[in-house]
């Protein structure tokens, strides 16, 4: 599952799946290792594995903040403001930028390899168009367009291995 | 004269503090409410619940003839006031002993008495107990300069100029030095003859750094006063309480002895009976001097009771019904342990403490050794936006301070409220302080330390805090499927019930 989480004015690309029992939760190519157990319908207990081999437990309680898709995450004894774009659930705001202006880059959520690329420069795309599919950890991720526009730049091709981060593709 | 059913003439948390006591005690409990809290706490708890009115307090809880019909009606035979609303009303209380209902509180005459500033003052000065250094008399424009001069030498440098018919900090002056006064008594009379009419003045000794410290007093019928142990509660925003703790490390044993006495003796002079609490103002050089009295209850109340083992509000009911004191005046002046209680309130301190009302979407409640929650609601409460925003007082026990403080800060990092904002960061950020951990305080401390924040987040949120947020959210969103939200076993218990039920 792939989602776009804005905290802290930094969106994040989340990437999760689950693994030998535990969520592989992948943010901007770094990946983290949590036991996730649901407490009730706003809490989760979450048992955090880091590298050293430690094992840090929290919980994590969710409530809805102000505007849609905000969410307040109590955690670690603090109030921590989110917000989910293109998420299902609590994030009901269309995807990022989608009634903003200006280039939209498409970006890697995590490191991976290019599998397709469905557009090419001067294509027009719409909403939620696919453009380019990477993958990552077995799974193929189809990335998408925020809004209508033109595509400017492709700058990956098939077979070509990226790190979270890097711009694949910008619309305008 | 027994106490069978008590009305309570209050709401929130001192409402189901008080029907906790009276349950405790056998007694029933009369609960009143306003439009917006037929769902509150204190309405659930109680035995009766009757309305009172719309939710602004002055048609609701302060309307005495509503709430002594609901009296009658409801055959109450004894009024609790809690605190705030019609606590300190004389009229209150002498309309319910007019009604024949037992006021379970001071004598009205008790309540106008302390209420007047210059009558307790006298009261204090009568009883022997030392009070702010002052003129007793007005100064009016006819004294002349040199005569305020030779007055102002008599109580000391630096000093308070201040508008006899005063308020708002009108015609108020502070003088560092004998040569400031005769400007500042002509600016004072000036700004105290154009604002209230009336240009006479007064003086008063300005003490610069003074600790607040109260005693709680019990009186019965029978013409006992027992002191009990201080309460520090110099930890104030803008003049108001926001942390209290019992003992103070201010208040050696000897001062203890001297302060509990003097208050004690003021009670005695003005035949005061019931719970009550005589404030002071503690001086740097250990002089303390009496500020005023309250005739109610206190907010503060647990932490007495935390480190005493007094139920005080049991002990008003029994006073009440004419019981006598029977507790052992000495035990009452050892504290055991130390309490310390933080005032939880539905303010946002990140946005200079505005009100933060709303549902409770979410409540973790701290538990465990020390911890005590008296909180006047519940999750999926509401918090209403026309009373206080205090919604629960937190109360930690320990074996001595640092212990008190090390629960606190453990029961407060426990402490979960959704859907409103609370004060639980700024006690968290407070408990941090040096200085507040070492004592070294008074009353000024919160508004120069906030003061110095100059707005800075209470709680900085860094890398680590958003990443586990983040991990939160996406967690969350997955584990909303719906398989996770209808767990396997679940369902084919229902199944095989539904097959059970089927077979039979």
């Amino acid at each position: 599952m792939q989602m776009r989480i804005e905290a802290g004015n930094t969106l994040r690309h989340v990437f999760v799946q689950r693994k030998n029992g535990v969520y592989e939760v992948t943010i901007d190519g770094t990946t983290h290792h949590v036991d996730a157990v649901r407490i009730d319908p706003a809490t989760l207990s979450l048992v955090v594995h880091d590298a050293a081999g430690g094992r840090r437990s929290l919980a994590a309680a969710l409530s809805p903040g102000g505007a849609p898709g905000a969410v307040d995450v109590h955690v670690a004894g603090r109030r921590v403001p989110v917000q989910v774009q293109n998420g299902s659930g609590l994030g009901r705001r269309r995807e990022a930028g989608a009634t903003g202006s200006g280039p939209q880059r498409v970006l890697a959520p995590m490191p991976g390899k290019v599998v397709r690329v469905l557009v090419k420069p001067g294509d027009a795309v719409t909403a939620r168009q696919g453009l380019v599919v990477v993958e990552a950890m077995k799974m193929e991720n189809e990335l998408r367009a925020a809004r209508d526009g033109r595509v400017k730049d492709v700058s990956v091709v098939e077979g070509q291995s990226v790190d979270a981060g890097t711009v694949l593709v910008l619309v305008e | 004269m027994p106490i069978t059913k008590v009305l309570i003439a209050n709401r929130g948390e001192i409402a189901v503090r008080i029907i906790r006591a009276c349950r405790d005690m056998g007694i029933a409990t009369v609960a009143v409410y306003s439009d917006c809290d037929r769902a509150a706490l204190h309405v659930r708890l109680a035995d009766e619940a009757w309305p009172v009115g719309p939710n602004p307090p002055r048609e609701s809880y302060l309307r005495i003839d509503t709430i002594l019909d609901v009296a009658r009606q409801s055959g109450a035979d004894a009024v609790h006031p809690g605190y705030g609303f019609l606590a300190e009303n004389e009229d209150f209380a002498a309309a319910c002993r007019d009604a024949g209902l037992v006021f379970i509180g001071p004598s009205p005459e008790a309540i106008t008495l302390m209420g007047s500033k210059t009558a307790a003052r006298q009261a204090a000065i009568k009883a022997g107990v030392p009070v702010v250094p002052g003129t007793e008399e007005p100064l009016g424009d006819d004294v002349p300069d040199a005569e305020v001069l030779r007055i102002a030498e008599g109580i000391g440098y630096p000093l308070m100029l201040k508008a006899v018919a005063g308020g708002g900090g009108k015609g108020m002056r502070m003088v560092a030095t004998p040569d400031e006064l005769p400007g500042a008594l002509r600016a004072a009379r000036s700004e105290a003859g154009s604002a209230f009419g009336d240009s006479a003045v007064y003086l008063e000794r300005r003490i610069l750094s003074p600790r607040h410290i109260e005693v709680q007093l019990l009186g019965d019928h029978h013409g006992t006063v027992l002191p009990f142990v201080e309460r520090e509660c110099s930890i104030q925003r803008r003049h108001q309480k926001v942390i209290e703790e019992s003992p103070s490390l201010a208040v050696s044993p000897a001062l203890r002895r001297a302060m509990t006495s003097d208050a004690a003796a003021v009670a005695r002079t003005v035949g005061y009976t019931n719970a009550g609490t005589i404030e002071f103002l503690l001086d740097e050089d250990g002089s303390y001097y009496f500020l005023e009295m309250n005739t109610r209850l206190q907010v503060e109340h647990p932490i007495t009771e935390m480190v005493t083992g007094v139920d005080l509000v049991r002990w008003q009911i029994r006073i009440a019904r004419g019981e006598r004191l029977t507790l052992d005046p000495e035990t009452l002046l050892i504290p055991r342990g130390h309490a310390v209680e933080c005032r939880i309130y539905a303010e946002d301190p990140d946005s200079n403490f505005m009100p933060s009302p709303g549902r409770i979407l979410g409540l973790r409640v701290p538990h465990g050794p020390g911890v005590r929650d008296d909180s006047g609601t519940y999750e999926g409460g509401e918090v209403p936006i026309y009373y206080d925003p205090m919604i629960s007082k937190l109360i930690t026990w320990g074996e001595d301070r640092d212990h008190a403080l090390a629960r606190m800060r453990r029961a407060l990092a426990e402490y979960e409220v959704r859907g409103i904002k609370t004060t639980i960061p700024f006690f968290l950020w407070v408990l941090e302080d040096a200085d507040f951990q070492a004592s070294r305080f008074d009353t000024t401390f919160i508004d120069r330390k906030l003061g110095a924040r100059q707005g800075a987040p209470l709680q900085a949120i860094d890398a680590d805090h958003e990443t586990l947020a983040v991990l939160a959210v996406a967690l969350d969103q997955v584990t909303r499927t719906p398989a996770a939200a209808r767990p396997a076993a679940s369902r084919s218990l229902w199944t095989s019930r539904a097959r059970h039920d089927a077979l039979r």
